[in-house]
């Protein structure tokens, strides 16, 4: 009597622990359900949809054997699609762009400015053959207009909140200053010297800066945009080969 | 008997319990690398997130970072980088790879990869690792052949000239097996 009720209650115990090794443990089934295992790899390129602004923490889409980035400790916030801050990134890149292609654009009205200076001071007064002055004061007039044009590009292009300047920009914005005083200081001088010249007089005062001025504010644009392009690595010495 | 009946399942949990083995990723050094014709650059993160499981022989890790982590030095060309890339719209650059169990010890290992950037997912296969155990760090170190095509990315261009397509990803990895 004793041996059968013994064995009554052994076997269901073996029943439940074979039920056991071949069935996952309920915790360790919890714990795989956690780390989400992932699918094999997909062997093709597939599009992803941008994760909604306001998807939750863990993203119920994957599939339950999945790694998920929430398992990692990204945060939702961090997971997050945000659209106004991509527009914002997109419409200051795309003004940048514009402000890159007129500055670059703009060294050659302003090369050629300062090489046609040779020919812009009269020998006594502009009354009579002033031509290389006017060619000067009409390159100079679009360096000016370009240069405008540049500088507007790159103030109204929206900041990003949360950047912080680093790296070559800085040199670049330090340099801003500079050659924008010169831009405007420039012509202002040259129209001095003019008036002076045209007098009858020598250039004196503060006009006679307006050489050295211009030379200054061609030397701090072009190193404005040499800092942006710097290091360039132009392997000349593999083209040669 | 019935002692035995009793000890069995407590047996048999600590057995299905070591058939899971978790990884933890220590540390991690990702940098990309792009080429213009005048040009070259580089950024780098350092704060990327990883985690392994392996189960039933097959290890399944997961690597991810947050896109605008990656310094390249200088936070212009990061941010037009945020830009190119979409960083705003789709946050995170993940990677996930696949290894047998038994390959885990080896000092080269060759992975499928697939990696998600820029809302489009890469897949790719044999991947060259090289694997240095020390103690009980594992540190796997690789390239990633990506390039700009394969995230539909339009390479930004200077001086009318585009990038290269090439965007290989070095990358540095420590891991430890969690306990």
């Amino acid at each position: 009597m004793n041996t059968k009720s013994s064995h009554d209650l052994i076997r269901p115990i073996l029943a439940a622990t074979l039920i056991l090794l071949l069935l996952p443990h309920p915790a360790f089934a919890q714990q795989l359900a956690e780390l989400n295992l992932p699918d094999a790899p997909q062997p093709q390129q597939s599009t992803a949809a941008p994760p909604p602004a306001s998807a939750p923490a863990a993203p119920p889409a994957a599939p339950a054997q999945s790694l998920s980035l929430s398992d990692l400790g990204f945060s939702s916030a961090q997971q997050q699609s945000d659209a106004a801050r991509q527009a914002l990134l997109d419409k200051r890149s795309h003004m940048l762009k514009i402000h890159q292609r007129l500055g670059l654009l703009t060294t050659i009205p302003m090369a050629a400015t300062l090489l046609s200076s040779a020919a812009a001071p009269c020998e006594h007064n502009c009354n009579g053959n002033s031509a290389g002055m006017d060619f000067h004061a009409a390159l100079g007039t679009v360096t000016v207009g370009m240069y405008a044009a540049t500088a507007y590009f790159a103030i109204r292009a929206p900041e990003v909140p949360g950047d912080k300047p680093r790296g070559a920009i800085r040199i670049h914005r330090y340099l801003a200053p500079v050659h924008m005083t010169g831009m405007v200081l420039t012509p202002i001088l040259g129209a001095m010297a003019f008036n002076q010249q045209n007098n009858g007089q020598k250039v004196t005062g503060i006009a006679s800066a307006h050489g050295a001025v211009a030379t200054t504010t061609f030397v701090a644009y072009a190193a404005s945009i040499v800092a942006v392009s710097w290091p360039i690595h132009y392997k000349f010495w593999e083209k040669s080969n | 008997m019935k002692r035995l009946a009793l000890l069995l399942p407590l047996i048999a949990l600590p057995c299905l319990a070591q058939n899971t083995q978790q990884w933890v990723l220590d540390s991690s050094t990702l940098t990309y690398h792009v080429t213009h014709a005048v040009h070259e650059a580089e950024g780098t993160t350092h704060s990327a997130l990883g985690k392994g499981v392996c189960t039933a022989g097959q290890c399944d890790f997961l690597v991810a970072a947050q896109v605008k982590s990656f310094d390249s030095g200088d936070s212009n060309r990061d941010l037009h980088m945020l830009q190119i890339v979409r960083g705003a719209q789709f946050p995170i650059v993940s990677v996930r790879l696949r290894l047998p169990q038994s390959a885990l010890g080896q000092p080269t290992l060759d992975a499928d990869m697939d990696v998600t950037f820029a809302g489009q997912t890469a897949h790719y296969s044999h991947i060259a690792l090289q694997q240095v155990v020390q103690n009980n760090e594992h540190r796997i170190s690789g390239t990633l052949p990506t390039t700009l095509t394969d995230f539909k990315i339009d390479p930004p261009s200077f001086l009318a000239m585009p990038l290269h397509n090439e965007m290989p990803v070095r990358f540095e990895l420590y891991w430890h097996p969690a306990n």
